[in-house]
Order: C-alpha cells, then structure tokens, then sequence
C-alpha cells in the first residue's frame, strides 16, 4: 500500500485549502437559504442542501491522491482552514471535518482502496451520509424532529452528497484521467 | 498554555457537550470563553459577529424544532445555549493561536511526523497563490465567455492541476534544501510544555467532568 510522502502531503493541503476557500466562500448563500426556509420551520433544509459542497474535500483528496487516511485528512485539513479564515463553529468544525472526512474514507475502505469509480462514489455518499447524520442527530438535536421531516432531511442530504461528492467529483475526475495525470 | 493542550481541551470539551444536556455547563463555559476573548482583547466587531450569526442560526434551529419537532423546553434552551458554546470556544482559540505555533506544538509537543508538519506549512504559505489562482482561472474562462461556478468541474480541475505543480516543486525544493522525511531533527524554536500546562488542562477537564455529572439542570 502506498504511504505517505512529502508531496502528498503538501498536495492534500493544497487541495484542502482551496477547498477550504469554497467552504468559507459558501458561507453566505447558507445563511440566506437557512433565513429563507426559518420561517416554515425548515431551516434544517438549508444545511442538507449545501452539505454536498462541504464534504466535497473528501471525496476529492480521496480520488486524487488514493492513499489510505487522505479522504479523512483532506477533510479535517478544509475544516482548519475554514476555522481560521474566520469560519465560526471552532472546535465543532474540526470534528464534523474528521467525522465527514471519515464518512467518506469509509467507502474507501469497503472497496480496499483498488476501485475508483460509480460503485466506490455512491457507496462513499452512502457512508458519508449515515455518519454525518449520526452526528446531528445528537449535535444539532434531529432527534427531536418528527419522523417525515427527519426522512426528508436524510433524503434530501444524500441526494446532496451524491451530486457534489459523487457526481462531481467523478466529473473532475474524468478530465484529470484525459489529462493523463490520474490512471482510470 | 501550550497549542497542542489547547486544542485537545477544545476537541474534547466540543465533543462532550455535543451529547451532554446540560445548559448550566454551557452557560459556564460559554461565560468562560467570553472572559477569556475580552482579557485577550478581541476587537468588538468581531465578538459582535461571533454573537449576532450563532444567535441567528441557533434561532431558527429552535423554532424549526418547535414547529416541527417534539423537543422540551429544557432541550431547546441546551441546544440554545450549545451553539455559543461552540462559537465561543473557537472563537478564544483562533484568537490566541497563531497557526504556525501551533504545527510546531504538535510536532515537538504531540509527536505528529515532521514531514506532516512542514508539509502543512509549506502549503500553508501558498494561500495568497491559491486565493489568487481561483481568480486567476475564473477570469480566464471569462475572456472566452465562460463562467465557472462552484459546480464546474473545470475550476476544480484546473486548480488541482496548479496543485500538483505547486506540490511537486515545493516537496522538490525542501529535498534540495536538505529536507530528509523521518529523519530526526532538531528545532530552533521550541515550544515549552510545562506543568502548568498540564495542570489546567487537568483542572478544566475535570470542572467540566464536575459540572456534568453533579445533577445540574
């Protein structure tokens, strides 16, 4: 198995970082949709919306750099970022990086870090979604919801997942492989 | 106190208080954390905007749970008040810890691998390039009458590109310079970790531990 050497590691960062820019950059649209939907209540939706675009980085470093550990670590390293370009929520953002970044680590891992295609994505999606949900559950008080919402949210936060981890990190991905800089 | 401490301290106070239900904890530590930012003489507009955005995000999380939830009151008020804690907390951190104080911290303090460290760093100190390269690809696709969005995959791949350029020149730089990976090292600066760290550390910890399991409401 590949470890992990200098220029990785300053690559993940890389990546990490500009992630990181996005995440902060997207702060903004969050709030105005969280401000739009308070009003029926639904203010949790705008969270599952957007969540697509926060654990891109995972994702991402995961299917370009294809080592163990830097789906998690390009996670937790977007998170930093985003925690001292002046993002808000501090110690909570960095475990929500670990816990997206291990989300999606873990379909990684079910594959044995050999196939890099739909199966791997979805599966990744999947992953990302139940672990991150877990984790609201408690954190944000989901539990409390009733039951339809909560399975919409659960719904809509995959669909979310999916398109931005999946769907377009397979996008970025196929023109990397045409560019002959990543193997299919 | 030392980064390394600090950050643990953060990590786990975050994370207990994440499945604790006790809003007189989180008062505490949110009166705490305040104190701590003014000591350090946080500039108002920004502990202004550390309080005005949690007060509006954890507004409508409680009345989306009214509406639409069956939380007590009891809930409400921890979930509340679990917000500023958190925003607090960061907030106090990212105030007194510089970045590069803090790699150091956990090399030297908590044994993280040189080669994550400096590697963090050296990326670390691209962020104006980077910020400036996102500029950059976006007004060349300009030019040719294309606008890239958070949703293209052209921005990403053409930004992941400068990336790997930028990796391979650094990480080939720092071998010029002598850089070896696992090899030891010794430090020009080091960061102190002392008793007195440990023992606020310790004593934070265990006010915490104290304030949870006493039967506060």
């Amino acid at each position: 198995m590949k470890r992990w050497h200098i220029r990785d590691i300053i690559l993940v960062t890389i990546i990490a970082f500009f992630m990181g820019v996005i995440f902060w950059a997207i702060g903004p649209v969050y709030t105005i949709l969280q401000a739009a939907l308070a009003p029926v209540g639904l203010s949790p939706l705008a969270n599952e919306l957007v969540i697509g675009i926060w654990v891109m980085a995972g994702p991402l470093a995961g299917f370009v750099i294809r080592i163990p550990g830097s789906a998690t670590l390009g996670e937790l390293l977007g998170a930093v970022v985003e925690m001292f370009l002046g993002g808000m929520w501090g110690a909570s953002t960095l475990i929500s990086g670990v816990l997206q970044g291990f989300g999606s680590e873990l379909g990684f891992i079910f594959t044995g870090y050999k196939r890099y295609g739909w199966f791997t994505l979805a599966l990744s999606a999947l992953t990302t979604t139940v672990v991150t949900f877990t984790w609201d559950l408690f954190r944000n008080g989901y539990a409390a919801y009733h039951l339809p919402l909560l399975l919409l949210l659960v719904c809509v936060r995959f669909v979310s997942v999916f398109l931005f981890g999946g769907v377009l990190t397979k996008l970025i991905n196929n023109l990397l492989v045409r560019a002959h800089v990543l193997k299919n | 106190m030392n980064p390394s401490l600090k950050l643990a301290l953060l990590v786990l106070i975050a994370l207990e208080v994440s499945f604790a239900q006790v809003w007189s904890v989180n008062v505490a530590l949110i009166v705490v954390s305040l104190g701590l930012m003014l000591i350090n003489h946080i500039p108002w507009r920004r502990l202004l905007w550390l309080t005005l955005v949690p007060l509006f995000f954890a507004g409508t999380l409680v009345w989306s749970l009214m509406l639409r939830g069956n939380a007590s009151p009891h809930f409400l008020i921890v979930l509340f008040t679990r917000m500023f804690v958190y925003v607090y907390m960061g907030g106090w951190f990212t105030l007194t810890t510089k970045p590069l104080w803090l790699t150091r911290s956990l090399e030297q303090n908590a044994k993280l691998p040189s080669k994550f460290a400096y590697g963090f760093l050296a990326a670390f100190n691209l962020m104006p390039k980077i910020q400036a390269e996102v500029a950059t690809v976006r007004a060349a696709a300009l030019m040719r009458g294309e606008v890239l969005h958070v949703w293209s995959p052209r921005l990403y791949f053409k930004v992941i590109l400068a990336a790997m350029n930028w990796s391979d020149q650094l990480a080939a730089a720092m071998t010029s310079h002598g850089f070896v990976e696992d090899a030891p090292r010794t430090h020009a600066l080091t960061v102190p970790l002392v008793a007195r760290d440990w023992w606020l550390f310790g004593i934070s910890l265990l006010l915490v531990q104290v304030g949870l399991f006493v039967g506060l409401p």
